[in-house]
């Protein structure tokens, strides 16, 4: 592939070899970065505040759910600036919550960390690149992220229906989000999404090319380590569907703004066909959300394992068949829209297809562990983790997938259970295993082991006691985006307040464990884990260099037997 | 589009009945039994069932699914527990480089297909019984979602209209302006729930639902009588409620619907027919035709209706045959 | 440093070095690739993408500023995407477009293409829900299609089939182009680029009449709609394609392109054919089958 060229580089462009070892001063270096890694630092600080915030608005929400009645909805109206709010612009601050904290969660805290930031850290290391193909977009796709964020917190403080803020749940679904949401709000957080997709797809047509063209000589796809081919699957995904997205949200916006009746019915428009269009994107995009999190934790169980991955093909390509099949089975978000019978059916039955591919990659996982020589340093703890967090997630989606039993747990708490089983216990425990597991090469600092242990445990004890009640409270019945709720309800509602407590207190460890290593942290060495490391990040300092591989490292066939 | 809607679905008039027989009815608002078609404290499986298809479906989510699942899980969770402790840095200093094993892969890709096969066959079942269409002459109710509060249509009883609210909970905010607070009749079930018109069916016989909605999404949902449909504007969803035993069975809107989503309950009445019967005499315009009785057949599961009009085509979906 | 096992299955090794242990200089790079200096520029696009959204979101409101700060924003987008394509066009000059550069516009240039593509299906998806199932609880629909409220559409065999044809001679006139660049005949590049782009705008300009003589108005039910949301973003996509047509005449006017290397002007010449395969969709779906049998206005 790429070769030794220096004539390529006539006098006049002298600026463009400038020192690679000398960073440009901070403001070129952090607002006009065209360097992989600045731009994943960015990515990821950037996901951790949007993390905080979410984070903050469920803490809200799980303190108001903590009893029946509404206690405390008034006080956060008038923290979003809203003067004397009577009753229904009270409630509406419910609705707001919960539709901001979902679109932050996914668009501006999951996405950016996983795929901006550690996509763009690791994935061109791994190959033996040097930056990504195209480092200028690469800038924009990471702004373009930045003022979705922006976009979406204006919508918080102008009107958008019965009070401030967009109230329509992070599904946007007409008509409560056109001619059930007067007022500009709902107009930004639309923009929201065309902004930060606009960001995603330019980083999925990066990526790809990246992955494709710039693989070190030898890097054959069948060699690249599974976290980049589950970022190249991930590209696909948000390439194939955020631009479904973008056209379904559009029309949501002419719908209001400029009188198309695509959700209208008096003008012979759908409702349901924005949920359809939605969910074409919509299902994708939870895979999006998570398989990167299953490269991650590929990557954790070979190196601590001190073995190479079981079933490598098997392990890629599955992640290939769940990428395909989940632009297949969308409707099974909409089972109790009025499809009909054979439409059931077929979603019923391709949606647990996807199970036989994930539970290739569970039980893959196990038996790279099995004979193994295991280490439990942090990120192997969090990545056990994950692995049982997200099986049980995954099964309660099993449960989900049949059209029959959905009729009657769809929009409940057994809902909001399973995705926070496979989102907030599954992507973000693997972001905690990656953030552990790259911190050190990412900084040059260790962190502590034994803050990052008590991190988990605490963290695992106070996820489960949130979101474990949920399915109980599902299985009665419970409706979900209900601000307030009958007695009976009460119980588990309360248990899972108190977990938040716990979870809360764990994520004060984690940052404790960051300043930690800021400030007494030890020099991370090259390679940090030992022998079981074996991906090119291993081979570059901690951090690496400003530029690294400015010669293309060869990758060599080994015959062993 | 409330007024096309009212064209679409116009029913043709019940025969007529005297005028004089609507003052005939007498009702009192039954009183419902505690724990019974509603939430319990602390609870965490499904409501109590009250129809065949509810029955039906908590057995193979309680039979089927749930162990399968429970097995599933408690299976990984014994082998991370075996390779922690067999497998850790001590117990196995020399790791093995093991990498393939043809067989292993295939048979955790078949067991759990043929699991899901398992499982496929008993959900079919059930979504195919779910969407037998409503026996000829059977009852018609019309459920219409509004922001925020149902209102029930009875086109077969002289097509009067039951407006639905909730009722106040003490200490909370006004809900809906003139209507009492929750308790304050000897009826009245748990808070949250509890509405100041019922929509009243009769018990024992299958009822065609037609749903719809006036303004946004809502969701006609029923918990213990395995109900939930989506109130779309623009569309009429159907599909058959059968309620086997007189009682009081609650449930909630079910889809985002603005700001008081939380607060439009649905509270369902079902009463022997005589005390339906009396019960629609009590609105003015109220009458009964007698077409529905004969529909009536106690142990009615959709799925298996051995009526003649088996070869229509299931009408869940009014307007579109699903894409 | 020494050789490191690699790669996911254990089964490669990897030589590599750092810091010059090949006897070369630290900070010389040693590949074909093109690594960046800072550039502002994508910030100053993001601002103006966001100056124009939330602009919108004004002139949408009738809120102050409305009728100002989308236009800024517009100005301030377009500005960048000058300097940055611009900046393209000179690192292209400065030898920087090396073989597996090329390589990375053209994965980039087919990708943008497939996503545009999928945003293209929703709107198909859209006309199809509508057109197949036609609503029969709207009035303005009555349960056919074209809907009851449309008088009469446009004749497909009209002036649509004649921008047809000329976006099929567009096509032609394209390739012309291409076959004269390759063969080192500049003025057939560029005569060819004349041509394509008198004919792109001969065809929004049809368009444009097209929408002022339509028999049916924009909004109000769903045959507007998708007829002009579909056909609009295909306009739109026209005038853009045009655009980046233009961009490659003055280029070709100002000697840039070589028979060997001329990306910009192949990107642009795919653009085209992608602006043209979605139109012969629309023909097809939307002007001739969607309005069989209707009254011709
Ligand atoms: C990371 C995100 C993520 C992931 C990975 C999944 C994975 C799955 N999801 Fe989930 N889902 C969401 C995020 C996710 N989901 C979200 C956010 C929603 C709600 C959206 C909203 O309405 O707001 C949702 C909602 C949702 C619904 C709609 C529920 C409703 O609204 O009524 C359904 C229904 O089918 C479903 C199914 C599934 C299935 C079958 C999987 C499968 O992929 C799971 C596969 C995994 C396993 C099965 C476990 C491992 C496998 C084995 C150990 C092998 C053996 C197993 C068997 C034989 C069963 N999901
Ligand atoms: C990734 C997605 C994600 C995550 C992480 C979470 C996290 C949490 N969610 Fe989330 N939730 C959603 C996605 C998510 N949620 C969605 C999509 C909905 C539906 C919205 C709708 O109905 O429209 C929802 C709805 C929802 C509800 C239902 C509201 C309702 O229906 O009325 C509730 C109720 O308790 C809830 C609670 C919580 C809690 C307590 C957490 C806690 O776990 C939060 C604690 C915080 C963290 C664990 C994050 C910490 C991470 C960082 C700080 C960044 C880390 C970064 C690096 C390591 C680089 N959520
Ligand atoms: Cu009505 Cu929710
Ligand atoms: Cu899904």
């Amino acid at each position: 592939m790429a070769t030794t060229a220096p004539e390529h580089f006539p006098a006049h462009s002298d600026d463009h070899a400038h020192d690679h070892d000398h960073k440009p001063g901070f403001f070129a270096r952090w607002f006009m970065s065209t360097n992989h890694k600045d731009i994943g630092t960015m990515y990821l600080i950037f996901a951790i505040i949007a993390g905080i915030i979410g984070g903050a608005f469920s803490g809200m929400m799980r303190v108001e759910l903590a009893q029946p009645g509404i206690q405390y909805l008034d006080t956060f109206a008038k923290w979003f600036g809203a003067v004397n709010p009577d009753f229904n612009s009270t409630l509406h601050v419910w609705n707001v919550l919960i539709t901001a904290h979902g679109l932050i969660m996914v668009f501006f805290m999951v996405m950016p960390a996983i795929i901006g930031g550690f996509g763009n850290w690791f994935v061109p290391i791994m190959i033996g690149a040097p930056d990504m193909a195209f480092p200028r977009m690469n800038n924009i796709s990471f702004w373009l992220t930045v003022a979705g964020f922006c976009s979406l917190l204006c919508s918080a403080f102008v009107p958008g229906g019965t009070g401030l803020g967009a109230g329509t749940g992070w599904t946007v679904y007409a008509p409560l989000s056109t001619t059930g949401s007067p007022g500009p709000a709902v107009d930004f957080g639309i923009f929201a999404l065309h902004l930060s997709g606009a960001g995603s797809i330019m980083g999925a047509i990066n990526f790809i090319t990246t992955i494709f063209n710039m693989r070190a000589p030898g890097m054959t796809m069948h060699k690249m380590p599974l976290f980049v081919w589950s970022v190249l699957v991930t590209a696909f995904l948000l390439l194939l569907a955020l631009p479904v997205l973008a056209a379904a949200i559009t029309m949501l916006l002419t719908d209001r703004n400029f009188g198309t009746t695509f959700f209208d019915p008096s003008g012979g428009g759908d409702p349901v066909l924005y949920q359809h269009l939605f969910w074409f994107f919509g299902h994708p995009e939870v895979y999006i959300m998570i398989l990167p999190g299953f490269g991650i934790i590929s990557q954790i169980v070979s190196t601590f394992s001190k073995k190479p991955v079981f079933g490598y093909l098997g392990m890629a390509y599955a992640m290939v068949a769940i990428g395909v099949v989940g632009f297949i089975v969308w409707a099974h978000h909409m089972y109790t829209t009025g499809l009909s019978v054979n439409t059931k059916m077929y979603f019923t039955a391709a949606t647990m297809v996807i199970a036989v591919p994930t539970g290739i990659k569970i039980f893959s996982w196990i038996a790279t562990m099995w004979g193994g020589s295991i280490t439990f340093k942090s990120p192997m703890v969090w990545a056990i983790g994950f692995i049982f967090l997200f099986t049980v997630g995954g099964v309660t989606g099993v449960v989900l997938a049949n059209g029959g039993i959905d009729d009657n747990l769809h929009d409940t708490y057994y809902v909001v259970a399973h995705f926070h089983y496979v989102l907030s216990l599954g992507a973000v425990t693997a972001l905690f295993a990656g953030f552990y597991y790259w911190f050190p090469k990412m900084s040059g600092r260790m962190h502590s082991e034994f803050l990052a242990h008590v991190h988990f445990w605490v963290f695992f004890v106070g996820v489960n006691l949130i979101f474990f009640p949920m399915h109980f409270l599902g299985l009665q019945g419970m409706p979900r985006r209900y601000p307030d709720y009958a007695e009976a309800y009460a119980h588990w509602n309360q248990i899972a307040t108190d977990g938040y407590m716990i979870m809360a207190a764990s994520l004060v460890i984690w940052f404790a464990n960051i300043a930690y290593a800021f400030v007494a942290g030890k020099k991370a060495e090259d390679n940090y884990w030992g022998e079981g490391a074996t991906t090119l990040e291993w081979t570059l300092s901690s951090p690496p260099p400003f530029h690294q591989f400015e010669t293309l490292p060869v990758i060599e066939e080994v015959h062993h037997h | 589009p409330q007024a096309a809607l009212a064209a679409a679905a116009s029913e043709p008039a019940a025969a007529a009945t005297a005028d004089a027989a609507a003052s005939a009815g007498s009702y009192t608002p039954m009183a419902p039994t505690p724990g019974i078609g509603m939430p319990v404290e602390g609870g965490i499986g499904f409501q109590q069932q009250f129809s065949k298809l509810g029955e039906y479906g908590e057995w193979i989510h309680n039979s089927v699914l749930l162990p399968i699942i429970a097995v599933i899980t408690v299976f990984v969770l014994l082998l991370l527990v075996v390779i922690i402790v067999r497998f850790n840095r001590r117990a196995n200093p020399v790791p093995s480089k093991t990498s393939h094993n043809t067989l292993l892969e295939v048979v955790w890709t078949l067991v759990p297909v043929l699991i899901l096969i398992g499982i496929a066959v008993p959900s079919i079942d059930l979504l195919a019984k779910q969407y037998k269409p409503a026996p000829k002459g059977a009852l018609t109710i019309k459920v219409t979602g509004n922001q925020w509060f149902w209102t029930y249509g009875y086109p077969d009883n002289g097509e009067f209209e039951v407006v639905s609210n909730m009722l106040n909970v003490p200490g909370q905010p006004t809900i809906n302006n003139g209507v009492r607070e929750v308790g304050s009749e000897p009826w009245d079930g748990p808070s949250h729930l509890e509405v100041d018109n019922r929509m009243v069916v009769p018990v024992g016989e299958p009822i065609r639902l037609q749903i719809t909605a006036s303004d946004v999404i809502h969701s006609f949902a029923v918990p213990s009588l395995w109900f939930k449909l989506d109130a779309v504007p623009g569309r009429i969803n159907e599909k058959v409620l059968f309620v086997e035993k007189p009682g009081v069975y609650y449930g909630q809107c079910s889809e985002l619907c603005g700001a008081k989503h939380g607060y439009m309950p649905i509270a369902v009445e079902a009463l022997p027919r005589d005390k339906y019967d009396a019960w629609v005499l009590t609105h003015a315009g109220g009458k009964i035709d007698g077409q529905a009785t004969a529909a009536s057949e106690t142990d009615y599961l959709p799925g298996e209706e051995p009526a003649g009009d088996a070869s229509e085509a299931p009408a869940a979906d009014a307007t579109a045959a699903a894409e | 440093m020494g050789n490191l096992r690699a790669g996911p299955a254990g089964c490669a090794r990897v030589t590599y070095s750092i810091n010059g242990d090949e006897g070369t200089m630290a900070g010389t790079k040693h590949h074909d690739y093109h690594i960046l200096p800072p550039d502002i520029v994508p910030l100053a696009t993001t601002i103006g993408a966001f100056t124009f959204t939330s602009g919108m979101v004004l002139f949408m409101h009738d809120m102050p500023g409305g009728h100002f700060v989308p236009w800024l924003g517009m100005a301030l987008l377009l500005a960048s995407m000058f300097a940055w394509f611009s900046k393209i066009v000179k690192e292209a000059h400065a030898g920087d477009h090396t073989p597996v550069v090329q390589l990375h516009q053209r994965y980039g240039m087919i990708l943008f293409i497939a996503s545009e593509v999928m945003f293209f299906v929703g709107w198909f998806w859209a006309f199809f829900d509508f057109s197949l199932f036609p609503s029969t609880i709207a009035d303005v629909v009555g349960g056919q299609w074209p809907p009851k409220a449309i008088e009469a559409v446009m004749d497909p065999f009209d002036l649509p089939l004649l921008n047809t044809l000329i976006l099929l001679c567009s096509g032609t006139t394209v390739t012309w182009a291409h076959h004269a660049l390759i063969h080192g005949d500049r003025e057939g590049l560029k005569k060819g680029l004349w041509a394509t782009v008198l004919l792109g705008l001969l065809f929004t300009s049809i368009q444009a009449y097209e929408y002022v003589h339509a028999p049916f108005p924009f909004g109000q039910n769903t045959y507007g709609s998708a007829f002009y949301m579909a056909t609009g973003f295909h306009g739109f996509h026209v005038i853009v394609g045009t655009i980046m047509l233009i961009v490659c005449l003055i280029r070709a006017y100002k000697g840039d392109f070589t028979p060997r290397q001329h990306f910009g002007f192949e990107a642009a010449a795919w653009y085209w054919h992608f602006v043209d395969v979605v139109w012969l969709f629309l023909f097809v779906a939307v002007y001739i089958w969607g309005g069989w049998g209707y009254p011709i206005h």
